[in-house]
């Protein structure tokens, strides 16, 4: 690891007006010492806002405001989450181990980078880590990469399990920038970016800014949800694909459906399509087929995942049948 | 260090001898050791493949404060064994570190920091680079063995034209992918010269004596100038049996430095220097009458292996000795590639062997349309080993496999697959035999009595975390008489009575011997001094004894090894896994949902530690069945991915609860205890129960392993 210098700024505004692009934010730094353990991040210094972010979780009658220094395990614990958010918790315990949950941030776990394994190893090409050095993983192992969202020059997925979660609820990043007295905001959807011909970009957080939290508008989800991972081992591994899936029920009917995913783009994904099929119909078996067909095929695998279309299809139908019995 | 002096404080469960300190953090394992001047190295390895290295650049590395020194192959001090390409060859060291310019495999050790704390020599390290002329490099088994021709193996028994119109036949090709050892430690040394040729190395190693005799080897000094310790080790799986590379870094930098050097590998090194199990194909045919008595077996295997090392682990020799069959024919080669050297893994051979020729098995099970635990009862070989033709000593597979169907409710599995479901599930049984030779080395150990009657039993032979300290406790008490909490063990330290490595199941087998004799000799050294002292030889009098004799100690020492009873018979340890499992139609998701295992390996020392390695077997087994892949990637000659978030080992999650139990039937040849090695047998032959349950559960049979979800969906 190169050496760097460990600062901690007394206030947010002292954090980042010290911020520089050689500098770096830490927080739970659970992925960020692995990164620089392996010489992908090479910061001169870094900057610890753990003390100085909010680690409280408050709610009111519209939203749930998570600090972003709000440890991942407190998050799945948190007596408000569990009652009105219960999706959230199941997302963030599907994902890495209980030790690291108690380090990772609620930021830091949206700023996490991907996990392809090309771009871990610095004696391979990796666009992402080196720009215009090319993709190894487009023709090379390709298992664990995008069915959809992809470009030429990138493959890799987004990681987080928890980031699912957020998508598939509307929830909004809010963060703080030189100079901005009110704090900023980006609609989920808008926050992790696709890798188009800039894959080093991982999200549209301007340079230089602080997140200070995630809010979730309040929802109808709290009773008919699910998170399904599939992965190749039950614990401590990515997704190969994963579901995060809500329905709001009144009578027979479907009100209104949420879908999302993890492993099959850069981004977290949202099944839009398949979501307007479900809104009014009765569920069914044979409806939840239909919505996971529509999802799967907007889908366009590489070479080397064809099976993550198949696995896309059954996974949405499980997470569809699950928010009935959850 | 005053060693396994345990206080418990719950005196009725009764714990490991080491536990204690490896709960609580006291044990020390290799890199723990702290040595007064120490200094700390890490490895550069090679960025290509293959080629020559044409320069090294140290400059910015040696500007890093606290860098000592730079190893590289132009400045090293030189290894005597590696002083001609004669020497070396002879020096059975397969891979000259820092001794060539040639670079065989990405990774390889090119240079070696120097510094005065770890984090210095790692930033150091990552500053070092070097030019080198590119050759092409090939690590593309898949492509590369079916240019290899598979040799015989073992002397072909009858003819494949005796059944070449067997009645029923099935035949059908396996691949297994590379598999790494990675255990929780990382493999350490450090290495100090501490008297004018006298060398002390702390070294995770499965045998302290085996390292001892490789470095006397390499350096042309005398044996009893090298001494090594290794009182703890996390995890080997077999990684630990060889001598790798940071073994004699570690001593050519405190050489160089005249200063201790510790060298511990990073987990990605794990992944490329300390052995793997190689990438694997197998072709099984099998034939039987209608009976189902099989007629003949032809199985052919080929696995990877380094191109400077022919390592070569014998996958077809299970195939010579599980069943009584007269025809039978077996083939192998090995395919050099641009990888590091691979080393015995858990099972090495017969687990990867055991795949193919159990699954082919289980495969004929369906065209003879017999219950696959009949068709293994009629023609296991259970009174003569096929290959040597003599008879075993013990062998009870069979009940094995009775108790094993029970214990899983075979009575509960539909012959027709695919025929049971639960939802979207689908519900099958596997089951699958293994069978490992239960081998005997020589092996001394002593007993030292203190005059507070505290004994002391002592060996060089590490426990890897299998309970050999706990069981040379169990076998001292039973013996002498001496309440448990009088006896001490000592291990792990090549000043010790020696003993060989603790690897291929032999470990207590080896040592239960050595351990009785010494408690004969201990026995028969304090009768006589109890007849001096006119005292009735007891433990109750031992202190008495010495007392009166004027002793502040009675050592004795004995060996033990194996003897005529080789001549007679041959010995094996057998073991029957079943297991129930279900499989996501939807999503190609398998977990296994119970696990059986039962194991002939003769008496029983230890009941607990003995079904730990059972059951921790069966779970290397359900990693190696459903997940454990290491990738790589020809067009950059290299492995993709070195960590344990994308390596798949199971873990709880993945694991049912594993019923372990025992045919507890002595084998009063092998060695004094009657106990035949139980760690091999765990694995060999689960991940083809698991297969063949699958294939139960779905009407899929899946050849390549890990059944990934990904091939259950596209199968």
């Amino acid at each position: 690891m190169k050496p760097f210098d460990l600062l901690r700024p007394s206030s947010i505004a002292k954090a980042i007006s010290a911020k520089q692009s050689q500098v770096q934010f830490l927080a739970g730094g659970t992925n960020l010492v692995d990164l620089m353990k392996k010489h992908i991040a090479t910061p001169d210094a870094l900057l610890d806002v753990t003390p100085i972010l909010s680690s409280q979780i408050t709610g009111s009658t519209e939203t749930l405001l998570i600090g972003a220094a709000v440890k991942n395990s407190s998050a799945a614990m948190d007596k408000l989450v569990l009652s009105s958010y219960p999706l959230i918790a199941k997302a963030i315990l599907a994902g890495a181990s209980p030790q690291i949950r108690n380090m990772a941030s609620t930021a830091g776990n949206l700023l996490q980078r991907t996990r392809c394994p090309y771009f871990y190893d610095t004696t391979l090409p990796c666009n992402k880590r080196n720009p215009g050095e090319g993709c190894g993983m487009r023709e090379g192992e390709s298992r664990m990469g995008a069915i959809i969202g992809h470009s030429e020059h990138c493959v890799a997925v987004h990681p987080s399990d928890l980031c699912i979660a957020l998508a598939a609820l509307d929830a909004e990043v809010l963060y703080t920038i030189a100079g901005e007295k009110k704090p900023m905001v980006i609609p989920f959807k808008d926050f992790h970016r696709l890798p188009g011909d800039a894959p080093e970009k991982d999200n549209n957080l301007p340079q230089n800014a602080l997140i200070t939290g995630v809010r979730i508008p309040k929802n109808p989800f709290s009773k008919n949800y699910a998170y399904v991972k599939l992965r190749d081992r039950d614990s401590y591994a990515f997704a190969l694909v994963s579901v995060a899936a809500a329905l709001h029920l009144q009578g027979d009917r479907i009100v209104e459906a949420r879908l999302a995913s993890g492993g099959v783009a850069h981004k977290p994904w949202r099944w839009y399509q398949a979501e307007n099929f479900l809104k009014g119909k009765i569920p069914s078996a044979e409806v939840f087929a239909e919505a996971a067909a529509l999802a799967a095929d907007e889908t366009n695998p590489l070479v080397g995942n064809a099976f993550k279309k198949l696995m896309l299809k059954g996974a949405i139908e499980v997470a569809l049948q699950n928010c009935l019995t959850a | 260090m005053n060693f396994f002096k345990t206080k418990t404080s719950s005196p009725k469960v009764e714990g490991r001898v080491e536990g204690v300190f490896k709960v609580t953090g006291t044990g020390k394992y290799s890199a723990e050791y702290h040595l007064d001047g120490m200094t700390y190295a890490v490895i550069v390895g090679s960025t290509v493949p293959a080629g020559r290295i044409e320069s090294i650049q140290l400059d910015q590395a040696k500007q890093v404060e606290g860098v000592l020194d730079i190893l590289t192959h132009q400045n090293r001090p030189q290894i005597p064994a590696f002083a001609t390409k004669e020497k070396l060859d002879k020096s059975g060291y397969s891979l000259p570190v820092l001794h060539t310019d040639q670079i065989y495999f990405k990774g390889q050790p090119i240079a070696l920091v120097v510094a005065t704390t770890l984090e210095d020599a790692m930033y150091a390290a990552s500053l070092v680079t070097a030019t080198y002329r590119k050759t092409t490099a090939n690590v593309d088994f898949d492509g590369s063995h079916k240019g290899v021709d598979a040799e015989p193996f073992g002397k072909e028994r009858g003819t494949m034209a005796a059944w070449a119109s067997a009645p029923h036949v099935a035949e059908a090709e396996y691949t297994i992918r590379h598999e790494v050892h990675n255990p929780m430690e990382m493999h350490a040394t450090i290495a100090t010269w501490h008297a004018p040729g006298k060398l002390k190395l702390y070294d995770k190693t499965q045998g302290v004596n085996s390292v001892q005799q490789t470095v006397s080897r390499l350096w042309e000094m005398p044996k009893e100038n090298v001494e090594v310790i290794s009182e703890f080790m996390g995890g080997g799986f077999g990684s630990g049996l060889k001598v790798w590379p940071n073994v004699p870094l570690a001593i050519m930098a405190s050489s160089q430095l005249k200063r201790p050097v510790k060298l511990v590998l990073t987990r990605p090194q794990m992944f490329t220097l300390v052995g793997y199990r190689p990438q694997s194909w197998q072709k099984v045919r099998i034939g039987a009458d209608k009976s189902g008595k099989f007629t003949g077996i032809w199985h052919q295997a080929k696995h990877a292996t380094a191109i400077y090392d022919n390592f070569n682990e014998g996958i077809v020799r299970i195939s010579r000795m599980l069943y009584d069959v007269k025809n039978i024919k077996t083939e192998f080669a090995t395919v050099p590639l641009n990888l590091s050297a691979p080393t015995w893994m858990r099972g090495p051979g017969d687990c990867t062997g055991a795949f193919a020729l159990e699954s082919a098995v289980d495969e004929l099970s369906y065209v003879l349309k017999m219950d696959p635990v009949q068709l293994r009862l009629q023609n296991l070989a259970l009174r003569i080993d096929p290959d040597t033709g003599k008879p075993w000593s013990t062998n009870y597979m069979g009940e094995c496999v009775t108790k094993g169907a029970e214990m899983i409710g075979w009575g509960d599995r539909k012959a027709l697959p695919g025929t049971v479901k639960d939802g979207d599930w689908q519900i099958g049984y596997g089951m699958a035999v293994g069978m490992w030779f239960a081998g005997r080395q020589k092996a001394s150990a002593a007993i030292r009595l203190d005059k507070d009657g505290v004994i002391t039993v002592e060996t060089a032979m590490t426990d890897i975390g299998t309970g050999t300290g706990t069981a040379m406790q169990n076998i001292a008490h039973e013996y002498l008489g001496i309440p448990k909490e009088k006896i001490k063990v000592k291990l792990g330290q090549s000043t010790l009575p020696p003993a060989p490595s603790q690897g291929g199941s032999t470990g207590l087998s080896s040592l239960s011997g050595a351990v009785t004799a010494a408690c004969e000799a201990f026995k028969s050294k304090m009768d006589a001094y109890a007849s001096t002292a006119g005292e009735q030889s007891s433990p109750a009098n031992y202190s008495l004894i010495m007392q009166k004799n004027k002793l502040t100690e009675v050592l004795a020492e004995a060996s033990s090894g194996p003897g005529e009873e080789q001549k007679k018979y041959a010995f094996c340890s057998g073991a029957a896994h079943f297991c129930k499992v279900k499989v996501h139609s939807k999503t190609g998701k398998v977990k296994v949902e119970k696990m059986a295992s039962v194991v002939d390996a003769g008496h029983i020392v230890n009941q607990q530690a003995a079904a730990n390695q059972v059951s921790g077997a069966a779970v290397g087994g359900i990693g190696m069945a459903l997940s454990e892949e290491q990738l790589t990637d020809n067009r950059y000659g290299c492995l993709v991915g070195n960590d344990l978030a994308g390596y798949h080992f199971a873990v709880n999650a993945d694991a049912p609860i594993i019923d372990v139990d025992f045919i507890h039937k002595t084998d009063v040849n092998i060695n004094p205890t009657g106990s035949k090695g139980v760690g091999e047998v765990g694995i060999i032959g689960t991940a083809a129960a698991i297969a063949n349950a699958i294939y139960n559960a779905t009407g899929k049979r899946l050849r390549d392993l890990p059944i990934t979800p990904d091939k259950v969906l596209l199968s």
